[in-house]
């Protein structure tokens, strides 16, 4: 009995649930975007941005994901991983799982307001997007604890 | 390298020289005009907003006329035209524009007015599409529709609101009045209509109404007085002949589209007009003399000065300007890019000093090392090179893609401190050439590592060290806050509130660096820590005894002081929010390593080779657009949020100077 399940369980943790986190963010972003490019078609590049500002947990969870393969030996066909570890890996997927899934939707809802205000007027692009990357930071949090346990995990002996 | 001294400028000339004298004003752009509501005490404003009316009206013209033409016959735009700077013309041109503006004018409204006749057309063709579904069902009446009685006769035409066969109508109609004598004919029936004609002698005529109407009869909406199916095929003429009057006006309207750039080049002259009589609209007359007032930057003093009295009779005053004078800033090349992200935020207030060299190179620094690709930053310095060579936009845009170079340039640098080119591109194509293993390069806590490495130099490697690079991140971060609360320091200083610069904003300082020096202890040598932990305490003392001075009594002071130490919390905070850079730039890097996998897979054969360009192009330009974009985003939070937050109070006006405000045409400068 190895750890390989435990290991593939938690990449899938990672990458799926900060996925969703995304997928809701950027979607509901668009929404509103396109809303206002109905009415000024000018200001695609703001929307873009504003629209694209949800979706760097979907990122975080595909590396963390990513990078679990790669030291699980998974991808390279020949994995050696020990129940602890696996357990150690799906542990740290939790972190940008839930990380990204709660911080994705909550700043696809900052973003909707970003929007909102930027489609009012122009000049307000700037405060937007930063008062949008507010919230990033938790998603960065999470991601770090993940990372640095992801990479630390080969080592542990047991 | 900072803000520009501004003076205050009054201008006095002889009314015959006006329209000299704002001509060259206007073409040289040295003066923000200031306008007042009233006029002073014996002068007067001319009013010449019917003149100005005029202008407006043409720019509106014109806009309105181009749009017409761009729905018609789009212009052809490739997709980087938006890079493309305004047209320069030579200043002589400006009068042949003026001679032709006529011209263009009356080709504008011979524009606006085909597209008139073409809406209205279209609204004729869609009452005309309704008046024949309503015929449709009276094709089969061979008799005008508003036919009336003959002398023995009555005449029903008209429709029941129920679907009737001949049998249930005719039993329907007796059981309604059995003394009534009727023929009828049942022109067309569906689910809920039926159209007939009912003929019935002229002696029962209000009998057969009774009955009629009893069913619900109702005569139709428009009878006309033509047999419908002669009325229909009218319509359909008519249709058609007003949908080839539409393809003929647009024809029309397309033929004017060689006149597209003029249009534009009246359209700016017009705009320029405006705005001239704008200001005349605005500035004192008296009987002889007028009076302009304005802004003029200290440096441009002697030009304008010159300027003037070579334009007009006239005298120049300059004077000192006070607090609420607008900014012009004024940076070195390298720095001048990074002023648009300033602006974006808020120009810099009356205490502000100009941060702009500060945000530049943190701007750069913190770009590159989270989009940290030696490949892509090439990329970048190429592209945005390229750009502005193809079409020499104007000054904005020009500096937009110039801090993208400078940005490519950190990009390049960090990638090589990362061991990151287009990823870990070489090392793949390497292994999938020979087949043995290869690193992009040995990080420094693997120097030994035995795998042949493409690069000579130890690197960071984001995946392996990010311990350390995290460290270094938030280090960065510790120099990115100092500098900030340095700038504070600074303003406090000038200002000459002492207590704000060392108690406020220096213990701070020197709490940071205690801490810092505490934990570079850690690492390196005990007695930092000793250093380092004495520093502080030294600080939060010192914080203590001075952050509740504005309170009073001693308890309110000590509860104050010690209050503040708080504050820490909003410090840490700030300096855990440099991690980004390790995540962005370890972002870029796995990205781009996941492509190159992708792409390396197929193996060596043609269709895999193939295979591997296709995705390897595709992967990489996914990866720039979302990293870049990352990387810009998160640089400019960097600056608004960490950095500007410590000193940076904003809230200026921009110096706008009354000039040639243009849309498509940038007259050149006499050289």
């Amino acid at each position: 009995m190895n750890g390989i399940f435990l290991a593939i369980l938690g990449a899938a943790i990672a990458t799926v649930l900060a996925g969703i986190g995304s997928a809701k963010g950027v979607g509901s972003a668009a929404q509103t975007s396109m809303g206002v490019l109905s009415e000024d078609s000018s200001m695609f590049g703001k929307m873009l941005v504003l629209t694209l500002l949800p979706g760097t947990q979907g990122l975080y969870g595909f590396i963390v994901g990513f990078l679990i393969l790669v030291s699980s030996g998974v991808l390279s066909g020949a994995p050696t991983v020990t129940m602890a570890q696996g357990f150690a890996y799906a542990g740290a997927s939790l972190a940008i799982g839930f990380g990204g899934l709660f911080s994705g939707i909550a700043q696809g809802k900052a973003a909707v307001s970003g929007i909102a205000m930027t489609a009012k007027d122009e000049k307000n692009f700037s405060k937007g997007m930063v008062s949008v990357t507010l919230v990033e930071i938790y998603a960065l949090l999470a991601f770090i604890v993940s990372l640095l346990v992801v990479i630390q995990v080969p080592n542990f002996v047991a | 390298m900072a803000k520009l001294k501004m003076k205050t400028v009054r201008i006095i000339a002889l009314r015959q020289d006006r329209k000299r004298l704002l001509e060259h004003l206007q073409d040289n752009g040295l003066v923000q005009l200031t306008k007042s509501e009233k006029s002073r005490e014996g002068f007067r404003r001319v009013d010449v907003s019917s003149q100005m009316q005029v202008f407006e009206r043409n720019v509106e013209l014109t806009e309105q006329a181009l749009k017409i033409l761009d729905n018609i016959r789009p212009e052809k735009a490739g997709m980087l035209a938006s890079f493309k700077g305004r047209r320069e013309i030579d200043p002589d041109e400006i009068g042949v524009i003026a001679s032709n503006a006529k011209e263009v004018i009356e080709t504008c409204s011979r524009i606006v007015e085909l597209d008139k006749e073409c809406s209205d057309n279209n609204a004729e063709q869609v009452r005309i599409k309704t008046q024949l579904a309503q015929l449709e069902s009276w094709q089969k009446l061979d008799i005008p529709l508003n036919t009336t009685d003959t002398k023995s006769t009555a005449v029903f035409i008209g429709s029941l609101p129920e679907l009737y066969t001949e049998e249930r109508l005719k039993t329907a109609l007796a059981a309604e009045n059995p003394k009534l004598e009727f023929e009828f004919e049942i022109e067309f029936c569906e689910s809920n209509t039926t159209n007939l004609v009912v003929f019935a002698p002229i002696s029962q005529k209000e009998m057969a109404e009774e009955a009629l109407r009893a069913l619900g009869f109702a005569r139709p909406m428009s009878p006309t007085s033509k047999v419908p199916k002669v009325k229909a095929e009218k319509l359909r003429e008519k249709s058609k002949r007003l949908s080839e009057e539409n393809k003929k006006a647009q024809e029309e309207i397309a033929s004017f589209d060689k006149m597209r750039e003029q249009i534009k080049y009246t359209q700016d002259y017009f705009r320029f007009r405006s705005d001239k009589y704008n200001v005349i609209n605005n500035i004192d007359h008296s009987k002889h003399v007028f009076i302009i007032e304005g802004y003029v930057p200290e440096e441009d003093c002697e030009k304008l000065e010159a300027l003037c009295t070579r334009a007009a009779t006239c005298v120049v005053e300059f004077g000192d300007a006070g607090e609420d004078a607008p900014v012009k800033l004024k940076n070195n090349k390298l720095a001048e890019p990074a002023q648009g992200i300033l602006t974006m935020y808020s120009p810099p207030g009356k205490t502000d000093l100009d941060p702009t060299p500060i945000l530049a190179f943190f701007f750069y620094f913190f770009f590159g090392m989270m989009f940290s690709d030696a490949g892509y930053g090439l990329l970048l310095i190429l592209g945005t090179a390229l750009l502005i060579k193809i079409f020499k936009p104007d000054k904005k845009m020009r500096n937009n893609l110039k801090l993208f170079q400078y940005c490519g340039v950190s990009t390049m640098l960090w990638g090589l401190v990362f061991g990151s080119i287009f990823g870990d591109a070489p090392a793949a194509i390497a292994k999938l050439i020979t087949g043995n293993e290869y690193v992009m390069a040995h990080s420094i806590s693997n120097l030994g590592d035995p795998t042949p490495a493409i690069l000579p130099w130890p690197i960071i490697d984001p995946q392996k060290d990010a311990l350390v690079l995290m460290i270094i991140s938030i280090a960065f971060g510790l120099v990115h806050i100092l500098v900030g609360m340095g700038c504070k320091f600074v303003v406090c200083f000038r200002q000459k509130d002492y207590a704000g610069a060392f108690f406020d904003t220096g213990l701070w300082m020197l709490m940071l660096i205690g801490f810092a020096v505490l934990a570079a202890g850690m690492v390196f040598a005990p007695i930092l820590m000793t250093i380092g932990a004495v520093i502080a305490i030294a600080c939060a003392v010192g914080l203590i005894l001075t952050q509740g001075r504005g309170k009073k009594g001693i308890v309110g002071k000590a509860i104050g002081g010690v209050a503040s130490l708080y504050d820490i919390t909003s410090y840490i905070s700030d300096l855990l929010s440099y991690s980004r850079l390790l995540a962005l730039g370890l972002t870029t890097g796995v990205m781009a390593q996941v492509f190159n996998m992708l792409a390396t897979m197929m193996g060596t054969n043609v269709l895999g080779i193939v295979f591997m360009i296709v995705i390897f192009l595709l992967g990489h330009l996914i990866n720039i657009g979302l990293n870049a974009l990352g990387a810009y985003v998160h640089t400019m939070r960097l600056q608004y949020v960490e950095m500007f937050s410590k000193f940076y109070e904003g809230g200026g006006k921009e110096f706008e100077p009354f000039s040639l405000n243009s849309k498509y045409i940038k007259i050149q400068e006499d050289k």
